[in-house]
């Protein structure tokens, strides 16, 4: 996994990642729905994040990414932002990135 | 002397930063801003070993991108400031999330020591963390801590000093991004290298990663440095990220973050991290969730808790404020009576006594309301009420963190700007920030409510309570739609995205509650003794200079000789100066009379004064709006400090010095004067309640946006809107008749 570094072997990314990511041309994303109208306690797939690469950059620095499973906690003013967890952490996303954030129930 | 080194705290937010950073340096620290932004920097000294350790705080940042300003201070200030040593600070309960940025600083080659922080929590929550095998598989010092209590903390300290001594070379880190990204950053880093592009202050490799990434300051410097080199990357860049698109309809910098979290599972599912219970099981903080920000119970018990934070700031801290009036008081009589009468008494007890006091009167509005921010923000509560109301903030071009200054500042009608303007610092995204700081002054705060009772009093006694309501439903919308107005025009930009980890619910430590709260108060007394003094006594004299000529003067006491001559069968003898003896004001027929003379002087003077004859000058403007010259001296006299508006208006309608408590006199004195009437009651209410904010407010708001042409737009955007408004009121009553 490293180039130069002693010790950690990756053994999750490589050919297991790529394929994460294809799986946004999966069949799955014919299903998908917006975080912003899924958003209700439960387990969500994601399965693909539209929107701008800005947005696309951000949610994967937090770690939401296609392939990756998160647990909705609640909506918030109008059912459209929504509260999550994932990666032991509790974000909040706003409707303008749940809108973008296409999901599948688990 | 102690050898110096220079460590630097960062990590994600709510990683217990802050609370590590306090546990060092305690109350030796200095808080100011980093060059050019708002971003808060803070430093301090801690002493081990013989050594000095000067620590700097960096903004809690998730990443080393340019998306954030936070993110960008951060990554230049371990570029740029080189630290001997970078803390991270790592949340041992959420060990994926926070070691994606450990990586990131092991890109960038700095010296990392890995803190592992909350192990208690972690471990509370079954989770096992092997600090040994985790500092062998990434080759960095990991030291397991509890920053709240301190446990570890020593050996912390230990590993740094070794660290700092041992001066070994941290090479870059560099992962593999996939194939198609390493065969390109295989191409680049030669180039780089070669051609020297921003070396000296970027490891190759980094620099090569930030252009697949997109990166607008390194592609910016990139530029600057080497434009045909740059090119060359940026290119090449562009045909990876087109591939990527085309085959895996993503972005560079998604495959870079997606490997960096794969780097990050496979170490810890090298027996780095055991569990007890499900992984993604739902912990305690995540169920109050589900209740707090119920869609029905959460605004109800965001209600209560923001009125009970609002309670707490005014009703406790009325003793505190009652005793520094006190206290003033006590000086200004102390003055009084050392000094002679003169122009350096009146300097002194009512430019720099009455100014400063007054300013420092607002101190323990201000040490309670950051206590009770404190408490909420330390406990985690806050992020949960920016999340609940941002969506409707979100509508006026404001954040949902919004709603905490419009509250403190007279949301509920009776608080103060002052606190208000600072409270936006919870805000982070600075055009949002700045459209909050420039509105939260069109609260009802409680300096203001004198004048309001006063006038809904004298014209509108009928509908006292619905006229009161109606005030605070206008601040909320006049505020809400200048924001609204300010972020379609000058401010004009993208919302920042509502996205932010929320910190699990934790109750703060006296500790922690106790340093944020005097850092934010010391700042604002700091301020009392400087700019505010100034501004201060140059109100006094725009109120005192030029006096009453001699001729005048000469006349008001001939008055009174006169009055006094007349009561002299009682015991006065004609000639008794102004200090009159106790028999005459035992008398008060004749202590009516005199204190007449007394408030037609002060009249007088008030009229001749600087602020007086701005009052007058004002009149060919202001009558468009109802005003006439002694309104307008009270709106002048306003801008020191909403307070003086009823006090003014006392004296220059001749009734003396008014208590802004018992205003019945002047109101009905008002109600009676043929330049008032409903229409201009309700023209003078708009104008005072959104008009120039008083200059401590202004001062806050040049400190707080880092800049004085913010505060003095502040002035001239307010009294713009503010007589727009009262001019169409006025007029538009007049021409319907409604003045009777």
């Amino acid at each position: 996994m490293t180039k130069n570094h002693p010790g950690p072997v990756c053994t999750n990314c490589g050919n297991k990642h790529q394929s994460c990511l294809r799986r946004e041309k999966s069949p799955d994303v014919e299903h998908a729905l917006p975080l912003s109208r899924a958003c209700a306690h439960g387990r969500v797939k994601i399965c693909k994040i539209s929107g701008d690469r800005r947005l696309c950059a951000r949610m994967a620095d937090l770690g939401i990414l296609p392939g990756r499973e998160m647990e909705l906690l609640c909506a918030g003013g109008g059912g459209r932002h929504c509260m999550v967890r994932i990666n032991g952490g509790t974000i909040s996303l706003d409707s303008l990135t749940t809108a973008n954030i296409l999901v599948t129930p688990v | 002397m102690a050898k110096v080194f220079n460590i630097a705290l960062a990590g994600n937010p709510n990683a217990g930063k802050t609370t590590l950073f306090n546990y060092l340096t305690g109350a030796r620290q200095h808080v100011g801003n980093y060059p050019g932004v708002t971003v808060e920097k803070k430093e301090g000294i801690c002493q081990h070993g013989g050594m000095e350790l000067r620590v700097t705080d960096l903004p809690g940042t998730y990443s080393l991108t340019a998306y954030s300003v936070e993110e960008l201070v951060a990554r230049n200030f371990l570029v740029n400031e080189k630290p001997d040593v970078v803390i991270d600070i790592v949340d041992a309960s959420n060990l994926e999330r926070n070691l994606y940025l450990t990586c990131q600083f092991m890109e960038l080659g700095v010296p990392v020591i890995i803190a592992l922080n909350m192990i208690d929590v972690a471990r509370h929550r079954g989770i096992e963390v092997d600090a040994e095998k985790l500092s062998s598989l990434l080759g960095v010092p990991v030291v397991p801590l509890v920053a709240r209590s301190g446990q570890g903390v020593d050996l912390l300290l230990d590993t740094v000093l070794r660290v700092v001594e041992e001066k070994k070379p941290y090479p870059p880190l560099r992962l593999s991004y996939g194939d198609d990204l390493d065969q390109v950053l295989d191409d680049m880093v030669p180039l780089i290298e070669q051609g020297g592009l921003l070396t000296d202050t970027y490891p190759a490799s980094w620099t090569g990663l930030k252009i697949l990434e997109n990166d607008d300051q390194i592609l910016d410097r990139a530029m600057k440095a080497d434009s045909t080199l740059a090119d060359t990357l940026v290119r090449r860049s562009d045909e990876v990220t087109s591939h990527l698109q085309r085959t895996v309809d993503t972005y560079p910098e998604a495959m870079i973050a997606d490997h960096r979290y794969g780097f990050i599972k496979s170490i810890l599912r090298q027996g780095v991290i055991s569990q007890r219970f499900d992984v993604d099981r739902l912990y305690t903080s995540d169920r109050i969730d589900k209740i707090v920000t119920n869609r029905f119970l959460g605004p109800l018990i965001m209600g209560v808790i923001l009125y009970g934070l609002y309670s707490f700031t005014f009703n406790y801290s009325a003793l505190p404020v009652d005793w520094l009036a006190s206290l003033f008081g006590f000086f200004g009589d102390a003055v009084s009576r050392v000094l002679p009468d003169g122009p350096i008494k009146s300097m002194l007890v009512s430019g720099v006594i009455g100014g400063v006091g007054g300013v420092l009167g607002f101190v323990p509005i201000i040490m309670f309301m950051f206590l009770g921010i404190a408490v909420l923000e330390d406990s985690g509560y806050l992020a949960r009420v920016a999340f609940m109301m941002d969506r409707i903030f979100r509508m006026f071009g404001l954040h949902g963190s919004s709603v905490m200054p419009f509250i403190v500042s007279g949301g509920i009608a009776g608080g103060c700007a002052v606190p208000g303007v600072m409270a936006t610092r919870t805000l982070r995204s600075p055009k949002e920030r700045l459209a909050t700081l420039l509105t939260v002054p069109f609260m009802n705060c409680g300096a203001k409510l004198p004048i309001i009772a006063l006038l809904i009093g004298a014209f509108f006694s009928a509908h006292q309570a619905q006229y009161m309501f109606l005030a605070t439903v206008v601040s909320w919308s006049v505020a809400l739609l200048t924001a609204k107005f300010l972020r379609m025009t000058v401010l004009r930009g993208e919302s920042t995205p509502f996205v932010m980890e929320l910190p699990p619910y934790r109750f703060p430590t006296f500790k922690g509650l106790f340093i944020h709260t005097w850092e934010r108060t010391w700042q604002y007394i700091k301020k009392a003794g400087t700019v505010i003094l100034a501004i201060s006594i140059l109100l006094w004299a725009m109120m005192t200079y030029p006096g009453l000529p001699a001729g005048k003067s000469a006349q008001f006491e001939r008055q009174r000789q006169e009055v006094m001559a007349a009561y002299a069968p009682q015991g006065v003898s004609a000639g008794q100066e102004k200090g009159r003896p106790g028999q005459v004001a035992e008398s008060p027929e004749l202590a009516a009379k005199l204190r007449v003379i007394d408030n037609r002087e002060a009249q007088a003077a008030l009229r001749n004064s600087l602020a007086g004859r701005m009052g007058i000058a004002l009149e060919p403007i202001s009558r468009f709006a109802g005003f006439d010259w002694r309104t307008n001296i009270a709106l002048v006299g306003g801008f020191a400090a909403k307070e003086v508006i009823v006090s003014t208006l006392g004296t220059s309608y001749s009734l003396g010095s008014v208590d802004v408590e018992h205003t019945t006199s002047l109101g009905e004195r008002l109600a009676r004067d043929q330049h008032w009437n409903p229409i201009v009651a309700l023209a003078a209410l708009a104008f005072i309640m959104f008009y120039a904010p008083c200059f401590v407010t202004v001062v806050c708001i040049a400190r707080e946006s880092g800049s004085w042409k913010w505060a003095i737009f502040s002035m001239a955007f307010n009294t713009f809107l503010a007589y727009f408004l009262a001019v169409a009121i006025y007029q538009t009553g007049m021409a319907l008749g409604l003045a009777s």
